[in-house]
């Protein structure tokens, strides 16, 4: 490249770092309206129904809740431009952070679409504005109960019957979290009984604590570091090598906010993270889960997004900006590749008896449910809009079944059919998997 | 900022309070810029604005509604489909209503007379997929899948499939129009209340005011409806592939394929072309910049300034490609027959067939105009235009020789003459000037390069697209006219007496660089003192 064709840029320092807005300056100033957040991956585009993969602006058409309009609205904000105000705090919140927009925008533009939204809910809280008055109470029920219900902290092991068999001592820590703990205790139930079946020898966390993804998602960046330290220590005084979740929004928790928020990469916090869908599918390869029990259903999965399109490792980043926006050093983007996309499937494949048929939009076009990361508490409406919609796709495949590997999505999901009287069945994987034993 | 509160409870009224706003939150998120097409540079920062309020209509009454009020209350408003046609098609004047067309959703689709009816939220990777579900297809234009199929026909609307299906307007088969002051022009057959099967209505053809060539950006009115031509494809299905960023559809091979060819001059790739044409094969037959090879290569930005910084002038100079889709519309047997020409004309020309792969990553489905951000962050066409063939290279290698200069801020791109591709089986000749750079930068280079384009192009006598609403319409109006500028004034006057309808268009770029203190160093033009428009 000529010299004298080139400006002399100078260079900035920038990381990825969720706790200071003025890192994604680039990101906000570089997004361009192309509207990939929105839109289904246009090689993927179904046709004229079921095109849209964005929860939050496909249930408020103004397109400040879109990621587009967000990332406009978090330069105003970053430029002291914009106050903060109930609709502001609307715009913010109403949303899933599910992810989907930053795989739209990494398939052209690779901004930080997903860290610019934490971001900017971080900010929030900074600034005394966030998060929303039902975030507050869930942050209150985990500082006094350890649990975001607010249930009696003793009650966490009540799902556990006496048919399943959890070891004192073992190399696999299962963390049950607090959904399946108290909420769904059928799916802490089915998860054990995999991991009996399939001969992974597990404990429980001897005091478990929440995860604190809400914390984290709604912004109370501090309050979730300290339950990351607590928790990831906890961990390791077990001797744990390998901890598994059977909890969509857990596992990305554990993977990848408690390293960002710790400031390490996966790879450094000292055991694995996995989720039920890769220790079962690894179980049937080697033939060590048996599925022989015929499921006779039409069924179709949900690609719950924290297996999916946000579960990439993390490894902290800090360098330079120049000429043309380059970055040095080299920057792994996380482009939501890394999803449990394969797994699920096989194991879906293997369910004998079952017709699987998907949906048209998965994988990382998949429609989250809208319960995650603080909707469903703070914007039950945002959260029934978008399993109804994603019901709608369920309906449009026939499928008499919806499975999905989260916790969350499942309740969410559940509630809406129960509140529609559909016929449709809501299970997680760990159900399927154990009704075909 | 707001409109007039009497006009805002009158919008409410026609719409319902759910679909209008004045909150700040909700106008910043209609901002233009600081990214995306033409944005980031003078004439955005000059010229737009965040809106007053902006307002969502579900329907063509809806739209009427809020035009008529917007006349009896002189609020300015501009019509929205999707805003990817950057400051354009955003506010310019304090205190302005935007109508976000995105409800405006309805889709149908004839599959026995080959065509749909869209309204003006409606992109086109979706109709794409219906049409193709119904054995037809549709050209995705430059402008991207994400486009408003609308608002592309009524401004662009080509892409390499052009080569077959020809000239945009063509394609449009009827059109609903909301004129600037609440009225609803039927255009084409739709006019009689026949069906949509023939574009050319009773009486004038509207259609020169609705577009004329590249389109007047919203400054006549709101087209709320269109029926497009579709064309018979081929049957096989296009299967989805990969996982994002790397997906692709790939090809049933013995009906779809594309073949690069490495062509020996600029006079055998452009004669490829021709005879190509004249053999009346192909689907599509271009040439794009060289560096859009170095986008699909690279997995970042990075990675691509380190492809494209091993090339040279002299490599660029020396590489002459033809990228051919071959499509096998009635069978194996036809398409077979289509690649022995190919084969034959390349032979001739002494064209080398290159490695391809048998899928598709752009333009059948996904036109990936967003990628063109990926290099640098901001992006242009500068110009596009419609020759004959041999002309059409012309035209890139003038603006590549001008780009020099403003190179940098321009991005270096080793003197590439840019896009240009056959249309109507060889009979045109489309040449694209796309230009890049980075809008964290001093952009004054950018805004003067894009003005002395149109210079340039008048020295020349060379066409251009660029005339009416994207340079200064005193600048071009009286070269290519001699009284374009009068003509279009009267039209805007007679159809828009108040200019509510996008003010200052089609006068914005005369505004622009009346206020931009860094433009008066080349203005070189008479205009009037006071524009012939009322102040806003």
């Amino acid at each position: 490249m000529r010299k004298d064709e080139m400006f002399d840029t100078k260079k900035t320092k920038v990381a990825l770092d969720v706790t200071n807005l003025s890192n994604f300056v680039y990101d906000m100033q570089h997004c361009i309206k192309c509207k990939g957040c929105y839109w289904v991956e246009h090689t993927y585009m179904p046709g004229v129904n079921f095109s849209v993969r964005c929860p939050s602006n496909l249930w408020n058409d103004f397109d400040s809740y879109g990621a587009f309009g967000k990332m406009r609205i978090g330069l105003a904000v970053e430029e002291g431009k914009l106050q903060w105000t109930d609709k502001l705090l609307e715009i913010i919140y109403a949303d899933p952070l599910c992810g989907a927009c930053d795989v739209g925008c990494k398939r052209n533009l690779d901004l930080e679409i997903g860290l610019t939204l934490e971001a900017l809910r971080i900010k929030a809280v900074k600034d005394g504005a966030g998060p929303m008055p039902a975030h507050k109470k869930i942050a209150k029920n985990i500082a006094t109960k350890h649990n975001q219900f607010g249930s009696p902290h003793e009650n966490r092991k009540k799902w556990i019957t006496k048919d399943l068999k959890v070891a004192e001592k073992a190399d696999m820590v299962y963390f049950v979290g607090c959904s399946a703990s108290y909420v769904n205790p059928e799916i802490a139930r089915a998860t054990a009984k995999v991991l009996n079946a399939s001969g992974n020898k597990f404990m429980l966390m001897p005091d478990e604590w929440c995860c604190g993804n809400t914390l984290y998602s709604v912004g109370m960046v501090d309050e979730a570091r300290e339950l990351a330290k607590r928790n990831v220590a906890a961990v390791k005084k077990t001797g744990a090598k390998t901890l598994v979740t059977s909890c969509a929004e857990g596992y990305r928790m554990w993977k990848v906010d408690y390293p960002k928020l710790l400031n390490i990469s996966t790879s450094e916090l000292g055991f694995n993270v996995v989720h039920l869908i890769e220790v079962a599918d690894e179980a049937i390869q080697k033939g060590k889960l048996k599925l022989n029990k015929s499921v006779d259903v039409r069924f179709t999965y949900h690609d719950s997004c924290g297996v999916s399109r946000l579960s990439d490792p993390w490894t902290p980043w800090k360098g330079e900006r120049g000429w043309m926006g380059m970055v040095s050093p080299a920057l792994k983007r996380r482009r939501g590749t890394k999803g449990l996309y394969t797994q699920s499937r096989n194991i879906l494949n293997a369910i004998p008896g079952a017709k699987f048929v998907e949906m048209p939009r998965i994988r990382e076009n998949a429609f989250c449910c809208g319960a995650g990361r603080g909707v469903k508490e703070a914007f039950p409406d945002l959260a029934k809009f978008s399993a109804n919609h994603r019901l709608d796709e369920v309906k449009s495949v026939s499928a008499e079944v919806l499975v999905s590997a989260c916790p969350w999505c499942k309740s969410n999901f559940g509630q809406a059919v129960k509140e529609n009287g559909d016929s449709v069945k809501v299970m997680d994987i760990a159900e399927i998997i154990s009704a075909a034993l | 900022m707001s409109i007039q509160k009497q006009a805002y409870n009158a919008l409410e009224a026609a719409v319902g309070a759910k679909y209008i706003s004045d909150d700040p939150a909700i106008c910043e998120g209609y901002r233009s810029g600081p990214a995306g097409y033409e944005n980031g540079l003078g004439y955005e920062r000059v010229m737009c604005t965040i809106p007053g309020a902006v307002v969502l209509p579900k329907n063509t009454e809806e739209v009427q509604k809020i035009v008529k009020i917007c006349n009896r209350y002189k609020v300015p408003y501009v019509p929205y489909s999707t805003g990817f046609y950057g400051p354009r098609s955003h506010c310019h004047v304090e205190n302005e209503l935007l109508i976000d067309l995105k409800r405006l959703n309805s889709f149908e689709i004839d599959e026995k007379h080959f065509y749909i009816v869209v309204g003006s939220g409606v992109i086109y990777s979706p109709i794409q997929q219906e049409a193709m579900n119904k054995g037809a297809y549709v050209i995705i234009g430059g402008g991207g899948a994400q486009a408003s199929a609308i608002a592309n026909l009524i401004g662009d609307g080509w892409s390499p499939l052009s080569h077959r299906i020809g000239l945009p307007h063509r394609r449009i088969l009827g059109t609903e129009l909301v004129l600037p002051d609440g009225e609803l022009v039927k255009m084409g057959s739709l006019a009689d209340g026949a069906d949509p099967f023939w574009g050319d209505g009773p009486g004038p053809d509207l259609r020169g005011i609705l577009r004329g060539f590249t389109g007047l950006r919203g400054c006549l009115g709101i087209v709320t409806k269109m029926a497009i031509k579709t064309l018979p494809f081929q049957p096989e299905p296009l299967v989805p592939t990969g996982i994002a960023p790397n997906t692709a559809l790939a090809l049933p091979e013995k009906r779809v394929k594309w073949v690069n060819f490495q062509m020996p001059s600029k006079a055998a790739q452009v004669k490829a072309m021709f005879e190509i044409g004249k053999a009346e094969i192909a689907g599509a037959v271009t040439k794009v910049p060289l560096f859009w090879r170095a986008i699909a290569k690279a997995e970042c930005k990075e990675e691509f300034w380190e492809i494209w910084g091993k090339e040279t002038a002299e490599s660029i100079k020396n590489f002459f490609i033809v990228r051919v889709l071959l499509i096998g519309f009635t069978s194996e047997e036809q398409m077979q027959y289509d690649e022995n020409v190919l084969t034959d004309i390349m032979t001739e020309l002494g064209g080398i067939a290159r490695p391809t792969k048998p899928s598709d990553e752009s333009w059948i489905k996904n036109a990936d105009s967003a990628g063109m951000w990926l290099m640098c962050g901001s992006y242009v066409s500068v110009d596009y235009i419609i020759e004959s063939l041999s002309q059409a290279t012309q035209h890139g290698e003038s603006y590549a020789e001008l780009k020099r200069k403003y190179t940098p801020p321009l991005m270096p791109d080793n003197g590439d003459p840019g896009w240009f591709q056959s249309f109507e089986l060889g009979h045109q000749g489309y040449s694209e000037f796309l230009v890049y750079w980075d809008h964290r930068e001093d952009t004054t280079g950018v805004d003067h390069f894009y003005l002395e384009t149109a210079k340039m192009n008048i020295k020349n006598r060379f066409y251009t697209s660029l005339l009416g609403p994207h340079q200064p319409l005193y600048l071009t109006g009286p070269m290519y006219g001699p009284n374009y500028h009068e003509w279009l004034l009267k039209v805007k006057d007679a159809f828009d007496p108040l200019w509510v309808c996008h003010p200052p268009v089609p006068l914005a770029h005369d505004e622009f660089v009346d206020r931009a203190p860094w433009m008066k160093e080349i203005k070189d033009w008479e205009s009037p003192k006071k524009l012939p428009m009322p102040k806003w």
